[in-house]
């Protein structure tokens, strides 16, 4: 990629003038001798829904570990709320107010649904009314409030889906990091789901970090869009410029012949 | 509370009746029986307190010795007075466990049984050398003070009955919630801001803090105590209990130390051949009713006889 090419993409990266809550630069992670996620640079502006997209093995769900501090970056920095974070553990990122999702085993499948979300606010709230209260206010608004006492590894996989975003809200995010939320939802939940997504921007005020495979409803719902391959930013911009990237339409479909 | 939970008030009710028979019967080797039962009660629930975070912990035993060692010395060496003495045991062991605890409780995976198996064996290995602790043949004449000595059994039933109780309440508590969490999946605690390692140490720590207290207890009730009291066997048979009476409830490995405890009254007659007993007993428990007693009386009331779908 050339000096002029990586130069238009930075400022393109740079859309949107609310704050910068989450800045990466040069963020790079390797797993002995392979690149998982290299020169890495991104900002997250408050009040946006940014996609993150690429291939299977293109070091989104790495990007997610590194900057929730489930997994130290090999060179490169952070800084979230303008703190350097670069070397903090999950627990003081997730305390500072960035809550991610996971793609897999992403709730407490043996304990109740209510214990799951009562979990999450075990941190911030201290008395147990107030717990109670939370819970109940995020199961209503992920539609759990029916299936408070079952046992969440028991529940339909929608809702499951719907269960690991209750767990996240319940922890009361300035940032919310969803890891491939709408894996595995039919055509109704996902229409749901992004109502959901939509109202928590919105009605909330939580910015959110979307990693996706489906691509009709990250360019349904994202402010903008940044486009991971083979560990490095390809492309970033608003839906329509990315989807229009002939670079992102290579990657995702293979070289034109 | 005692009114919703019927088995609560009852096991009080079973606890209230120990301590009196212990004041009032005058059968001395039935009291110290009934003590057995409570210790080896608060072993097994101890150890499966440390299994809420998903960890097996041979140094349950362990914990038990430093607990009867350290008030050993403090009322055979240093001549401290009984309840310091008693209250020596806990400190003592809750302070090397968080010691232990912060150290261990790091890795994954089965290092942390195996390292809790060592350090057992290397503290009992600790006693037989060191010459002021007895060595081999260990300490001997802790006494409760005369005042207290006929009321001595029914304090020493007391104390591991409120030990039991708190860790139940604890259990119940947002902690042990916390805990169990931790169990099922520590990635989701440690996401929303929970300090995962911390309390793996804190429930650590009150286990083995616990279990001092009793190891305290026994120290007194015995007045004799030896390193070979305190082999990782100890945590074996705990081990039976909890697997015996259940895991699902703190109830299980209360019943199952009751039942092989008295068990094992019996058994002493077969001398040498006790412990084939006790292992028949455990394979035979295993393959028989994998949930334990509480698993067992679970199934029957609500009529599910499917196995272990139940737990």
């Amino acid at each position: 990629m050339s000096d002029t090419q990586t130069e238009a993409l930075s400022k393109k990266n740079k859309v949107g003038d609310g704050k910068v809550l989450l800045r990466a630069e040069g963020l790079e992670r390797k797993f002995g001798g392979l690149t998982a996620v290299a020169d890495f640079s991104f900002e997250l502006r408050e009040g946006e829904i940014l996609g993150l997209i690429g291939p299977n093995g293109a070091g989104k769900s790495t990007t997610f570990n590194l900057i929730s501090g489930f997994m130290p970056p090999t060179s490169g920095s952070l800084s979230f709320l303008d703190q350097n974070i670069t070397n903090k553990n999950a627990t003081h990122i997730s305390r500072m107010g960035l809550i991610r999702t996971f793609q897999h085993e992403s709730l407490l499948s043996e304990m109740s649904v209510a214990d799951n979300i009562i979990i999450a606010t075990t941190h911030r709230l201290k008395s147990q009314a107030e717990r109670l209260g939370k819970m109940r206010e995020t199961a209503k608004l992920t539609g759990l409030d029916d299936h408070l006492e079952v046992t969440a590894g028991s529940l339909p996989h929608g809702l499951q889906r719907m269960l690991s975003i209750a767990i996240a809200l319940a922890a009361e995010p300035k940032v919310l990091c969803l890891d491939e939320p709408l894996t595995g939802l039919q055509g109704v939940e996902v229409g749901a789901a992004l109502d959901l997504f939509e109202m928590i921007r919105s009605e909330l005020g939580i910015t959110i970090l979307l990693v996706e495979h489906n691509m009709r409803a990250v360019m349904r719902i994202c402010d903008r869009i940044l486009v991971l391959n083979h560990g490095r930013l390809l492309a970033a911009g608003t839906p329509e410029e990315v989807s229009q990237n002939e670079l992102v339409i290579e990657a995702y479909l293979g070289h034109k012949k | 509370m005692l009114k919703s939970n019927p088995g609560l008030a009852l096991s009080i009710l079973i606890a209230l009746a120990a301590i009196c028979f212990a004041l009032f019967s005058g059968e001395p080797y039935y009291v110290q029986v009934i003590i057995w039962v409570f210790t080896n009660a608060v072993l097994a629930v101890t150890l499966r307190f440390v299994l809420l975070i998903g960890e097996l912990n041979i140094a349950t035993a362990a914990f038990f010795g430093i607990g009867a060692y350290a008030t050993a010395v403090a009322s055979t060496i240093y001549d401290l007075p009984f309840f310091i003495s008693l209250l020596a045991a806990p400190i003592i062991a809750g302070l090397i466990s968080a010691l232990f605890g912060w150290v261990t409780l790091r890795t994954k995976g089965p290092y942390f049984l195996l390292i809790s198996f060592a350090f057992t064996e290397v503290v009992r290995l600790f006693y037989t050398k060191s010459e002021f602790l007895g060595g081999n043949s260990g300490m001997i004449g802790m006494f409760p003070p005369m005042a207290l000595n006929d009321y001595f059994p029914a304090i020493a039933i007391t104390i591991l009955t409120a030990i039991l109780l708190i860790l139940y309440l604890t259990e119940r508590s947002n902690l042990g919630r916390v805990f169990k969490a931790i169990q099922n999946n520590e990635d989701i605690p440690r996401s929303v801001g929970l300090n995962v390692i911390a309390l793996k140490v804190l429930c650590f720590v009150i286990a083995s803090t616990a279990v001092g207290l009793a190891g305290g207890v026994h120290a007194y009730t015995n007045s004799v105590i030896a390193p070979a009291d305190f082999t990782f066997f100890v945590a074996v048979l705990a081990l039976a209990y909890v697997k015996i009476g259940g895991e699902a409830h703190i109830a299980g490995p209360i019943i199952g130390a009751a039942v092989l405890t008295l068990a094992g009254q019996f058994l002493h007659s077969f001398g040498p051949y006790e412990n084939i007993f006790y292992g028949a007993i455990i394979i035979g428990a295993l393959l028989l009713v994998p949930g334990g007693i509480v698993g067992l009386g679970a199934r029957l009331r609500t009529g599910t006889f499917k196995g272990r779908a139940e737990r």
